[in-house]
């Protein structure tokens, strides 16, 4: 394949996007992986999208994990060679499968790759290898964060509805007037609902309890 | 792929993670006692389709993190998929992302605050309905309703006074203190908060002081000359382990709500408590996280019996649903969350060191981690 068929093919750019090649740019990457032609033609192609990289070998008892992206050699004892904790990652990781060498199956899954990358390399398998790495890792890390916010939203919503007793039985509001109260007073202070009700259910309770102003 | 093999008799290894040395082992000890016994029982009795249960367990040591990465080391080197364990809620946390990102089964035998359903975790302890709603309301109707609360600061007790909180606000109650000492609190650290409790008179001491900490609360408390017939110490976590940990004369008279106690009278835990303590010495006692401990094995035990696998998706679908007569009662594994339901209980401690049972439920109460079928007054439906 030539130079000249190897220049990233010519990419739309939707206005005030990134494109997925100029997203490349300045990330950076770690190539755990013996020096060798394959290697080389690895390490050119992330260059070509302008990544910084740093090749590592012997492979290390513990893996770099301070990169945007990790293409690692497999081995057998992968997962434990990995800086952090399966369902913790750090980075994005590629596994680079031997061409013919017999693998384990366990011991790919246990290394939780976002995507692999087999022997022999070609331009168009690193590229795809790096988009889905990219992708899938993204993914995850926004399905955890959305599974943290809605764990908050939760004991969110509990707080302001005790908050709403509280407001209709001590200042005789109806429930949309309780929450509009709250709904303003969040406005004005520029801090969130939830922040509103937790200080209105603090402070009822510092002030302590008193029968006649029982939200029951 | 060893862990699916169906015709083999190799053994089935199985994680166990408490930790026996550090601030946590006074009681996460007695989990791991009450696990081993459950597995030794199965052994002894033919194992489970023939193949025997070996543990893999390893010592955390107390440091949360420690069990994040031993669950690592279990699932991706030692091949195994089905760990018991954890105690405090910063150490399930750190198995979590584990045994979730490789479908793991965490088995988790402690009480804690709720607020969680995993799909990779069997919960066997009790959350908060079934614990603080009963206590609540027997410590209103008894005692009076101004509670002042103590806890170790972590995750557990803040979750926890903040439902005690709330239940105190909905049924006429107040909180007229709240502290938080450090996990590894010594004695001095509760002088100040036993003068605090001095001044203030509340009717009650919530604590949800765990570990050796819990001892120096009581020990404190004693000192002081207290009464705990006028103003006794409630808690959700002193268990019998805790109780002699600290002397029967200081644990005398102190409240405990929980799903077991030793003293329960029927077949199934005369059975738990003879076995126990010829296993490990006739003064030790059990609690409720050795009996969690003890059961969730059992309970794992018939659902492997009948999948013949630990493929984490067919285990847990067996597991769900499934009953067990416990040494507590007969505990059911409620399908819509993966939380056992569990006895209430309200012991009051004696002088042997053991709780006499002063209040239960007529069965076993529905888990409900997230509170939904709590509304404000329920404490005196639950």
């Amino acid at each position: 394949m030539s130079e000249a068929l190897r220049k990233p093919a010519p990419v739309r750019e939707p206005a005030g996007r990134k494109s997925m090649i100029q997203e490349l740019a300045d990330l950076s990457a770690v190539v755990v992986a013996p020096v060798d032609d394959q290697t080389n033609l690895l390490v050119r192609e992330l260059q070509r999208f302008r990544m910084r990289v740093r090749q590592v070998w012997p492979m290390p008892e513990s893996v770099p994990g301070d990169a945007d992206v990790v293409y690692c050699e497999y081995c057998a004892d992968l997962a434990r060679r990995l800086p952090w904790i399966p369902g913790d990652a750090r980075s994005a990781l590629v596994v680079i499968v031997p061409a013919s060498d017999p693998i384990q199956p366990e011991a790919l899954a246990h290394a939780t790759p976002d995507a692999v990358l087999s022997r022999p390399f070609t331009s168009n398998a690193v590229l795809s290898s790096m988009v889905l790495a990219r992708s899938q890792f993204g993914y995850a890390r926004r399905l955890r964060g959305k599974i943290e916010r809605l764990d908050e939203n939760l004991r969110s919503m509990r707080t302001v509805e005790r908050a709403k007793a509280i407001l209709m039985a001590t200042r005789r509001m109806q429930e949309t007037e309780a929450y509009g109260f709250i709904r303003r007073q969040a406005m004005d202070r520029r801090v969130s609902a939830s922040a509103v009700a937790a200080a209105i259910v603090d402070s009822f309770e510092l002030l302590g309890y008193d029968q006649h102003t029982d939200p029951q | 792929m060893s862990r699916l093999q169906e015709e083999s008799s190799a053994p089935w290894r199985v994680g166990v993670l408490f930790s026996r040395t550090g601030f946590m082992s006074v009681v996460e000890d007695t989990q791991y006692q009450g696990t081993l016994l459950a597995i030794e029982e199965i052994n002894d009795a033919g194992g489970i389709c023939g193949r025997q249960l070996v543990p893999v367990a390893y010592d955390p040591g107390s440091d949360a993190s420690a069990y994040g990465h031993f669950a690592k080391r279990l699932m991706i080197e030692d091949d195994v998929s089905t760990i018991f364990g954890c105690y405090t809620s910063s150490s399930r946390k750190a198995v979590l992302p584990v045994v979730e990102r490789l479908n793991g089964l965490l088995w988790y035998p402690t009480l804690y605050e709720g607020f969680e359903a995993s799909p990779n975790v069997i919960y066997t302890g009790a959350s908060p309905n079934q614990n603080s709603l009963a206590l609540c309301r027997h410590l209103m109707d008894t005692f009076g309703s101004r509670f002042y609360l103590v806890g170790s600061d972590y995750i557990y007790p803040r979750e926890s006074n903040r439902v005690m909180r709330e239940l105190l606000k909905a049924n006429g109650g107040s909180a007229v203190g709240e502290r938080y000492v450090s996990v590894q609190a010594r004695w001095q650290d509760f002088l100040p908060i036993m003068q605090d409790i001095r001044r203030l008179k509340p009717d009650v001491i919530f604590s949800t002081v765990v570990g050796e900490a819990t001892a120096y609360l009581y020990q404190a408390y004693a000192n002081m000359g207290l009464d705990p017939r006028r103003m006794p110490i409630a808690s959700l976590t002193t268990t019998e382990a805790e109780i002699a940990a600290m002397g029967f004369d200081v644990g005398e008279g102190h409240i405990t709500a929980a799903s077991y106690f030793q003293g329960i009278e029927s077949d199934a835990n005369r059975a738990f408590v003879t076995a126990f303590k010829k296993r490990y010495g006739g003064d030790v006692s059990t609690n409720m996280c050795a009996e969690a401990s003890y059961f969730q094995v059992h309970l794992f035990a018939r659902a492997l019996e009948q999948v013949n696998t630990l493929d984490t998706d067919v285990l847990r679908s067996m597991v769900l649903g499934t009953s067990f007569e416990a040494p507590q009662g007969t505990v059911t594994v409620n399908p819509a969350s993966g939380h056992a339901d569990l006895w209430t209980r309200i012991g009051r401690a004696n002088r042997a060191g053991q709780f006499d049972i002063i209040d239960e439920s007529h069965g076993a109460v529905h888990a409900d981690p997230f509170l939904i079928g709590y509304g404000r007054a329920t404490a005196h439906a639950g």
